[in-house]
Order: structure tokens, then C-alpha cells, then sequence
């Protein structure tokens, strides 16, 4: 029987890993930290149908869980990767016949941009914090207080050369839309003001969301990047902006800001492709061979990429893609 | 009064097909990357002269690119140089280049 | 003895034509100096000022010494063409008094002396003459040797790079580079002849005389003196315009300084003294970092006193440079590049404009009262954790304060005057300096090195002590007011930024605050040598990849030295070095509210 070696235990890999198994090859999961899931374990619900992220989650789990010749490794990382064998940390030896990266990307650490005072005053969150609070089941200001006007900003970390950030993380518009929306259902009477750059809906439903959030929901949507955040007497935040469809700067005070933070390539991507001959692209992203026929194949034979590793994409997406892999590594296995 | 950005003395409309493009084209050939501007006012939200006039340094740039030059040079006289919109500029371009730039091409307009 | 010979016609015209230039040039520029700097003068002329400029003079025109300080073989190159060209004419002078008494030569005669007077076998010979004469033609001959080594390697001299020249000065480069062999030549020529001369010229006759036909030398005899002379003249032809104006202007550069003169924001005839002292060394290369890291070669301090010099200054040039002050920290004639800089942009951009930036009359966004006023600057502004910390300063210290820009201010004018409308940057100084006035503050608090120098030079704030924040914090600490916990667990690196450290000499200070918090380490390029951060105001050219290439290289020296935490004290810096490091950034102000007891 043939055996693959997945790095990462997020969806990409757990997906991919069923769908081997499925085929009739083994696999071996690595995953770093000591469950599997990766960044959708701590996420609430998906845009656009408002999906419990648990419920995506526990059905992969399920079928992860009950599928044959699947090993998974919590807790280790892989410190040499070879098409034919990887070395993990604790010093095992796994011998494999192709190797899949999953390791998925990082959010943006909104401290960077510093103007927006992530760290420095109270209630300002990132999105991801957002969906914690979601899950927790209370959105309250540190003063104890229910919010009564909120600010979500776009963009944080992406489409930004401040930061080195030139690509467009691709799912924060939509989420930052879903998050108004469920802000707007948890206080609807609180003003929920939504700023952005250009407003991206490039999928099915999501456009649809977009106009639910405006006539349904009352969203404000301005036109215009937040540039200062200061504090105000009062402990609220004041913000800066300019209101770019009636070219007048706008400033508001507001009781919370939420930071749709942005897709980073992780950092560990320049060492792989430094170590083995891999290639990145300007965005720190690895890049696929190319983004058609061979798009889940780096330029190394043997070693494939799931999910997004290679480029933001959504939970859908990445699931496509993990199932994508897994024909194409039988297919490959089969010419070999 | 409100000021909506037009009079009804003015025509409105931004004619590109009369307007004549060569500065703005001059403008653009030597500092390609203000093609670059996405528009998200940050310049103009940061701006310390935009706090306390009605100076718009995007509506401006934007304007002189499409070949509207009336006033443009005194616009940016409104300019204190001082460079934070350089410093928030998300897609890096060189503001205060820029500022200086059009002054120099528009300053005998 | 008439002194005379048909040769010596182009070093007479040469000769006349240079001193006549140099001395128009120089008595023009005296001419229009604005009264204040004749006021200077007058003043300082007769004072002890004008024997320390002699003592200067000694050290750098001739010897050298800052060159020396720099780079031992460039030291040694440029002492023994200036010092040993310098000694050769007057132990040359020397050595005509000692055979013909007081008697009146003609300059041709000192030049030509072993021309016109063979010497040997006359009555009261003197070899050591032949001899010391011989002895400093070859310290310059090995000087020239040098100078030409550096135009093939100047590596072997501690220069990456070298200055290229233009088509004038190579001229003048190539008759003074044919001086020295000409002048051995001739001489030598002439020993084989007549015999004598010392142990180099004396020797070489000899060797000549046995090997080539006396008829041949005989040829060769006055041409050889024809080429000495030519060559001598070129160079003084092309002398007062080329490089080499450098040689005389040096001097009454030393003394004009000595008198306190200085360049100003506005040109003035001053500036010219030290355009034409600049040599062309090409010293003020090798710093810049528009050099070394984007690789721009026409834009340094030497080009632009060059371009400005011959009238052919472009803005795009002039605009080129991030007014660090590295090249301005080396330069061997201590030319005040930046101001230079400073001025010619002003002279191409500056407009008066009565009606501008009338709007800031009657604008007053400050908050609270105190004698204590806290002006964060522009910057700063984008940098809210300095803003946070410096408040938890102010309330740990008990300061009642007056924020002079929470809530937005008015620039304070420098980025204006560094891009050179001055008259307009004059507008914010008179609005700010009555803002501060007003609100009777006796001490002005900023976090802003770039503010801080505008304010210190500029503004003539009467009764109100201006202090960067680094030094405020420093003097809470000294007097107890400021109680902070050490960790010697914390390791910082510091990045001295341009205008606080080579612009307002503050390096001690903010080093004194980290020591206080942690165990500083330094990086490899500190102090007055320290780089830039490549986001200067001062540079509104390059574009900005370009500036974080300048970033990364800046980071990765503050990286290598291990640190966790890189500490500046300018917010611009600290974007900047942020952009190029995944290491934490911080103001100093930060590090010392993270600490705070």
C-alpha cells in the first residue's frame, strides 16, 4: 500500500487525508499542535450561510475518524522533509511515497499597524478575536457595557506595502459582512459601520449577503481606510477616516473597532523552500507549479500543497482543493 | 452653506475627450506608482492641513490625472510637506514627490 | 641673470592667469558677503580665532590629518602631494637665497633654478640642497604614484568607490599627474649633461649619460623642459575651474569659518568658499546609502557640489539625498553638505507667497494646562504606544502637561524648509512659537527628533527650554522623579536616528535611559556613524521599495546584535526599521512606561 505524509492537521489536511484513504492509500497526519482543526476550530460560524464552523468541523472529524489506514501524530513537527521520507522532532522516521504540505498561513499580528491601536486601548478587536467572543457567547466592552456603535475596518494587513502585504486576503471582506451582520442580529439597535476599500464578493451567495447586510441588516458601509485611532475622554475610540465617496474626511466615535485582519504567509515557507529546493512567490506564499493543470504540485516531484498554503482561500475552497490533491497524488503514484 | 464640490456656474462633467492630457501624462510617466492609488483616502483622513481646510490630496491627484488642472497649484500650496500621508500610504506611493511634482508641472498653468 | 628662456612662457601665462583668477574670484565673493558676515569678520580678524585657522590650515591643507584619521595610505597620499608640493617651493625659494642672496627672481627662476644654473662645479656648492630637493620630489612622485593606484583600485585606500570625473578636471588630473615625472625627467636630463644633482636626479643623469648618446640628450634637453613647463601651465590654466580651486580656497575657507561664518537656509555668497574647498576626494561616497544600497552614483555631495558649482543642478539631484549627514560627518574639509543641500533647493523651489497658509491663523486644538507642553509632532501621531507612554510618564512623574497636538497640530515647518520653500516654513515657526508663547510654558517636550531641531534652531523660543523626550525622561530619572526596574535579562539594541543624533548631537542620553531599563548592545554602525533609517523627510525621490531596501539592511545590522527589542527615538525611524524586522520596535518612551515603578 502506498503512504503519504501530510503536514498539517487543519481541514486541507484532514481532507485530504480522507479522500486518500478513500482511494486506497494510507496516510499519516502531523499536526503541531494537539488537535486537529488548526484555525477553524476557534471560528464561530462561515460566511455566507452562517454554518456553525463546529459543524463542518465535527462531519470531517467523523469521517476522518472512521477512516481506514489514517494515522495521525499530535504535538510533533516535521524537522526534514524528503519526497520519501520525513524526520519528525521526536526523531521517528516515516517513509512515505509522496509528501503533501498543509500547514495552512497566518493571521496578521494587528499590533504591526500600530494606528489602530490593537494592544494599546481597550476594545479594540481583530476579527478573529470577534468570532472567540462569538463563541463565547458574549460581546461586551471591557467596561461590562453592550456595544452601541461598532466599527469594522477592511484591509488590516492585507493590500497594505506598510506592512509588506500586497495581496488581497480574499475572505475578509466577506467575513468582515458576516460579522456585521451578527453583530446587527446580537444589538440591533447598535450602529454597525462597515469601512472598506473595495467591497470583493467573488462568490456564490455572497453578494447576496452583501445586500441583505444593507437593506435587511442597516449596515453603514463607508468608503474610506480608517488611517487614526485615538482614545476619547470618555474611554470610547475616535477614529479618522475619509469619507471617499463625498471627499470629505469623516471622524466618529465608536465603542468598539474590529480589525478585519489579513492572510500572511507563514514565515517558515522561505526556510522550506530555501531547504528543499522549493519555490515561494512575492507574497511568502508557496507557489504551485502553475495555477491550472499542475496547480497543487510544487516544482519538487513528490511533494504536493493543500489549502492555503499557496494562496488565502476560503473553507470551501480548501476543502475542493485537499480532495483535489488526493486524485492527482493516486494519478501520479499510478505513472511512477 | 453646504459645499457639494460643484456650482451650477461650472460645467460638471470631467470631459476627458476635450481635456488636454499632456501634463497629466508627463505627471504620470515620471512617477508611474500614483496610478496605484486604490482611492482609500488615507492620505486624505491623515492629512494635517486636511484637518483644518478643506484640502483633499486624493481629490486633487485624481482630478490632475484626469486633466483638470484649474486650481490644483493652489490646492496643493495648502500642502505643509509634513509627510504622513506618505507614512499610511497602503499601495507605498510618494506623496510628497507628488505634491511636489504637480507643482512643478502645473506652477505656470 | 635674466632668468629667462622661451620655455617658460606657458608657466608665466599659466601662472598669471591662475592667480589672476583665484584672486577675482575670490575678491568677488568677499565683495558681496551680506553685512552680517562682514560684520563677522571684522570682528573675529583680530583675535586669537585667526591664529588657531593658521594652526588648522597647517594641519589639514597640508598634512592632512582628518584624511590620515580616515585611512592611513589615502592620508599619506594626499599630505604628500600638498605638503610636499608645499615644500619643494619653499625649500626651492630657500635654496635660490642660499646662492644668489637677496637678489630678486623672477618666479620662473625659483621654478626653473636647475635650468638656469647648473650647479655643479660652481663655487660654494651646496649638496644637501641637490639632496632635500631631491628627497621631496620623490615623496610627491610617490604620492602621484598613489593617486594613481586609487584610480585603478581605490580599495588598496579604504574607498569602494572613487569619484568620476569630468572632462575639465581629468585635464588638470593629467597635467598635474605629468608634473612630477616631467620635472624628474628634465632635471635628470640636465645632470646627465652637466652633471651633479642629488642622489635621485644625480643618479638618473648618470645612468642617462651612459647609455644615450650625448646628442640625444642634448635633443631631448630643452624639449624635456618645454613638457615640465606646458604641463605646469595646463594645470594652472585649468586650475581655478576645476577640482583643484580646492587647493587655495581651502584657506580662506579655514579662516572665514574660524570668523563663525556659516551657510544659512537662503544662498548667499559664503556658500561659494566652501563649494570650490571641495576636493572631489570622493570620501563622501562610500557612506551614502543611496550608494551603497540602491546603488544611485549621481546624486552624492561631491556631484552636487560640483553640479551646483558649474550651474548645471538639477532638481532630481538636488532632491536625491536623505540628509542623514553621514557624508557631512567625513568630509575632509568639513563642507556643511547638508545645509548646502538644504539651500540650493530652496533657491529652485522657494516661492513667497503672502497669501499661504493663512488659514492657520486663530487655530488652537491643544488640550490641558501646564508648564510642561508636550508637542508629539506629526509623526507621532501614527505612533500612538509613544503617545500612551509618554502620558504614563507624565503621570508617574506628577507633570501637569499641555498637549500642544492630541487632537492634530500644525507641522513644524522643517519637512517644508528641507524641501526648500522656507518662506513658507517660516509661516508655521511664527504659528507654533506664539501657540507655545500663549499657552506660557517654560519647558517644550518632543518626541519628534525632527521637530526638535526645527524648534532648537529655529524658533528662537525665548524662556521656553526645548527638550527632546529622551532627554526629559533622562532628567526624571536623575532626579527621582522617575523610578524604573532593571532587568539584566533584557537585552536592547539602539538606533541613533539622524536628526536626533548627528543632527542635535543627542547620543549619550536615551543610551543612559535604555542602561537604565537593560544591557544595551550597540550595533556595528553607531553614534556619529550610525545609518539612516531611509524614510527621512528630507528625500522626496527615491520611491518606496527603495526605502525599505534601506530599512532591511538598516534592521539586519540592529538584528545582528542579538537584541530582542530594537529601541529608537523617532517615530519615522521606528516605522521604517518596523517595516524591514520581525523583531519589536520600540520607542524609547515605551521601553521606560513597560518599566515604570
Amino acid at each position: 500500500m502506498k503512504h503519504i505524509v501530510i503536514i498539517g492537521g487543519g481541514i486541507a489536511g484532514m481532507q485530504c487525508a480522507v479522500e486518500l484513504s478513500s482511494l486506497g492509500i494510507s496516510a499519516t497526519v502531523i499536526e503541531k499542535e494537539h488537535a486537529t482543526g488548526g484555525k477553524l476550530a476557534s471560528w464561530h460560524r462561515l460566511f455566507p450561510s452562517f454554518t456553525p464552523a463546529e459543524d463542518v468541523l465535527g462531519e470531517l472529524r467523523l469521517k476522518f475518524a472512521k477512516a481506514a489506514n489514517i494515522s495521525l501524530r499530535c504535538g510533533v513537527t516535521a524537522t526534514e522533509i524528503t519526497p520519501r521520507k520525513v524526520t519528525l522532532s521526536t526523531g521517528d522516521e516515516l517513509e512515505c511515497d509522496a509528501v503533501v504540505l498543509a500547514t495552512g498561513f497566518t493571521l496578521f499580528d494587528a499590533r504591526i499597524k500600530e494606528e489602530y491601536g490593537y494592544g494599546i486601548y481597550d476594545n479594540v478587536v481583530t476579527s478573529a478575536d470577534l468570532e472567540d467572543m462569538f463563541n463565547r457567547g458574549e460581546i461586551v466592552l471591557k467596561n461590562g457595557n453592550k456595544p452601541r456603535r461598532i466599527a469594522l475596518l477592511h484591509c488590516v494587513g492585507s493590500r497594505d506595502e506598510k506592512v509588506c502585504q500586497r495581496h488581497c486576503s480574499k475572505v475578509c471582506c466577506v467575513t468582515g459582512v458576516k460579522q456585521a451582520i451578527e453583530l446587527k442580529e446580537m444589538f440591533p439597535t447598535a450602529d454597525v459601520f462597515n469601512f472598506y476599500m473595495d467591497i470583493r464578493m467573488f462568490g456564490p451567495g455572497y453578494e447576496e449577503m452583501y445586500r441583505e447586510a444593507q437593506v435587511k441588516h442597516n449596515v453603514h458601509f463607508v468608503r474610506g481606510r480608517i488611517s487614526e485611532v485615538s482614545p476619547t475622554i470618555d474611554g470610547r475610540l475616535q477614529l479618522k477616516a475619509e469619507d471617499t465617496l463625498t471627499g470629505r474626511p469623516l471622524k466618529m466615535s465608536v465603542d468598539m473597532l474590529v480589525l478585519l485582519v489579513g492572510m500572511r504567509a507563514n514565515e517558515e515557507n522561505a526556510e522550506l523552500a530555501a531547504r528543499y529546493g522549493l519555490q515561494c512567490q512575492e507574497s511568502g506564499f508557496m507557489k504551485p507549479q502553475d495555477n491550472f493543470m499542475h496547480n497543487v504540485e510544487s516544482n519538487v516531484e513528490g511533494i504536493f500543497y493543500a489549502g492555503t498554503i499557496t494562496s488565502p482561500k476560503s473553507v470551501g475552497e480548501t476543502l475542493n482543493e485537499a480532495t483535489t490533491v488526493a486524485l492527482r497524488i493516486k494519478d501520479w503514484l499510478q505513472k511512477q | 452653506m453646504i459645499n457639494f464640490g460643484f456650482s451650477i456656474n461650472k460645467p460638471r462633467v470631467i470631459d476627458i475627450d476635450n481635456n488636454n492630457l499632456r501634463k497629466s501624462n508627463e505627471i504620470i510617466l515620471e512617477m508611474p506608482e500614483l496610478q496605484a492609488c486604490i482611492g482609500c483616502g488615507s492620505c486624505t483622513a491623515s492629512c494635517t492641513a486636511g484637518n483644518l481646510t478643506d484640502f483633499n490630496f486624493r481629490k486633487v491627484h485624481t482630478l490632475v490625472r484626469r486633466g483638470e488642472y484649474q486650481g490644483a497649484y493652489m490646492e496643493l500650496n495648502k500642502c505643509m510637506l509634513c509627510g504622513k500621508c506618505r507614512l499610511v500610504c497602503p499601495r507605498g506611493i510618494n506623496t510628497r514627490g507628488i505634491v511636489m511634482l504637480i507643482k512643478r508641472k502645473l506652477g505656470d498653468f | 641673470m635674466t632668468f629667462f628662456a622661451l620655455f617658460c612662457i606657458p608657466f608665466i601665462v599659466g601662472a598669471t592667469l591662475m592667480f589672476l583668477s583665484v584672486v577675482l574670484k575670490y575678491f568677488s565673493w568677499l565683495r558681496q558677503l551680506p553685512t552680517s558676515d562682514m560684520i563677522l569678520i571684522a570682528k573675529g580678524i583680530f583675535t586669537p580665532r585667526t591664529l588657531s585657522a593658521v594652526w588648522e590650515i597647517v594641519c589639514e591643507s597640508l598634512l592632512h590629518r582628518r584624511i590620515f584619521r580616515r585611512n592611513v595610505v589615502l592620508g599619506y597620499m594626499h599630505m604628500s602631494l600638498a605638503f610636499g608640493w608645499f615644500l619643494l617651493i619653499v625649500v626651492g625659494w630657500l635654496e635660490t637665497l642660499s646662492y644668489l642672496g637677496t637678489e630678486w627672481v623672477p618666479l620662473q627662476g625659483h621654478v626653473f633654478f636647475k635650468y638656469f644654473v647648473p650647479l655643479n662645479g660652481i663655487e660654494g656648492h651646496k649638496p644637501l640642497f641637490d639632496n632635500v630637493m631631491d628627497a621631496l620630489l620623490l615623496f610627491v612622485l610617490s604620492g602621484v604614484t598613489l593617486a594613481w593606484l586609487k584610480r585603478v583600485r581605490s580599495r588598496l585606500m579604504g574607498m569602494r568607490r572613487t569619484t568620476k570625473h569630468i572632462f575639465f578636471d581629468r585635464i588638470a588630473l593629467s597635467a598635474l599627474w605629468f608634473v612630477f615625472p616631467l620635472r624628474l625627467l628634465a632635471e635628470s636630463i640636465t645632470c646627465a649633461i652637466y652633471g651633479g644633482g642629488g642622489f635621485l636626479t644625480g643618479n638618473i643623469g648618470t645612468l642617462l649619460s651612459q647609455h644615450i648618446d650625448a646628442d640625444v640628450l642634448m635633443a631631448l634637453y630643452e624639449p624635456m623642459w618645454w613638457m615640465y613647463s606646458s604641463a605646469l601651465g595646463i594645470f594652472f590654466v585649468a586650475m581655478p575651474f576645476s577640482r583643484y580651486m580646492h587647493i587655495f580656497t581651502e584657506i580662506p575657507l579655514i579662516f572665514l569659518r574660524h570668523y563663525r561664518l556659516r551657510p544659512a537656509a537662503k544662498t548667499k555668497s559664503y556658500d561659494n568658499f566652501e563649494i570650490e574647498a571641495c576636493s572631489r576626494c570622493g570620501i563622501c561616497i562610500d557612506p551614502c546609502q543611496l550608494q551603497s544600497q540602491l546603488g544611485i552614483n549621481d546624486v552624492q555631495s561631491v556631484y552636487f557640489l560640483r553640479d551646483r558649482r558649474y550651474n548645471m543642478l538639477q532638481q532630481k539631484i538636488a532632491n536625491n539625498c536623505l540628509m542623514c549627514g553621514r557624508c557631512e560627518a567625513v568630509c575632509p574639509v568639513g563642507i556643511n553638505l547638508n545645509t548646502l543641500r538644504q539651500n540650493s533647493r530652496t533657491t529652485m523651489r522657494n516661492i513667497p507667497n503672502e497669501g499661504r497658509y493663512n488659514y492657520l491663523r486663530g487655530i488652537d486644538l491643544s488640550q490641558g494646562e501646564g508648564r510642561v507642553g508636550y508637542f508629539a509632532g506629526c509623526m507621532t501621531l501614527l505612533t500612538p504606544n509613544t503617545m500612551s507612554a509618554m502620558q504614563r510618564i507624565f503621570e508617574a512623574a506628577g507633570e501637569k502637561v499641555w498637549w500642544a497636538d492630541k487632537e492634530g497640530s500644525v507641522c513644524c515647518g522643517r519637512p517644508l524648509k528641507l524641501s526648500g520653500e522656507s518662506d513658507s516654513a517660516q509661516k508655521m515657526i511664527d504659528y507654533n512659537k506664539s501657540l507655545f508663547e500663549k499657552h506660557n510654558i517654560s519647558t517644550l517636550v518632543t518626541s519628534c527628533p525632527i521637530c526638535l531641531r526645527v524648534f532648537r534652531e529655529d524658533y528662537d523660543l525665548q524662556g521656553i527650554e526645548v527638550l527632546h523626550h529622551s532627554e526629559y525622561i533622562l532628567r526624571l530619572l536623575q532626579q527621582g522623579r522617575l523610578k524604573v526596574g532593571y532587568s539584566a535579562e533584557q537585552r536592547y539594541t539602539y538606533h541613533d536616528p539622524c536628526e536626533l543624533g548627528r543632527g542635535s548631537g543627542i547620543y549619550d542620553q536615551p543610551r543612559a535611559v535604555i542602561e537604565a531599563v537593560g544591557i544595551l548592545l550597540e550595533p556595528k554602525h553607531n553614534r556619529r556613524d550610525s545609518l539612516c533609517c531611509g524614510s527621512s523627510v528630507a528625500n522626496t525621490a527615491i520611491n518606496d521599495a527603495q526605502q525599505l531596501t534601506i530599512a532591511r539592511s538598516v534592521a539586519d545590522e540592529l538584528e545582528a546584535t542579538g537584541a530582542e527589542t530594537i529601541v529608537t527615538a523617532c517615530p519615522l525611524c521606528k516605522k521604517a526599521i518596523a517595516r524591514g524586522t520581525k523583531h519589536s520596535v520600540s520607542d524609547l518612551s515605551e521601553i521606560v512606561a513597560k518599566n515604570l515603578k
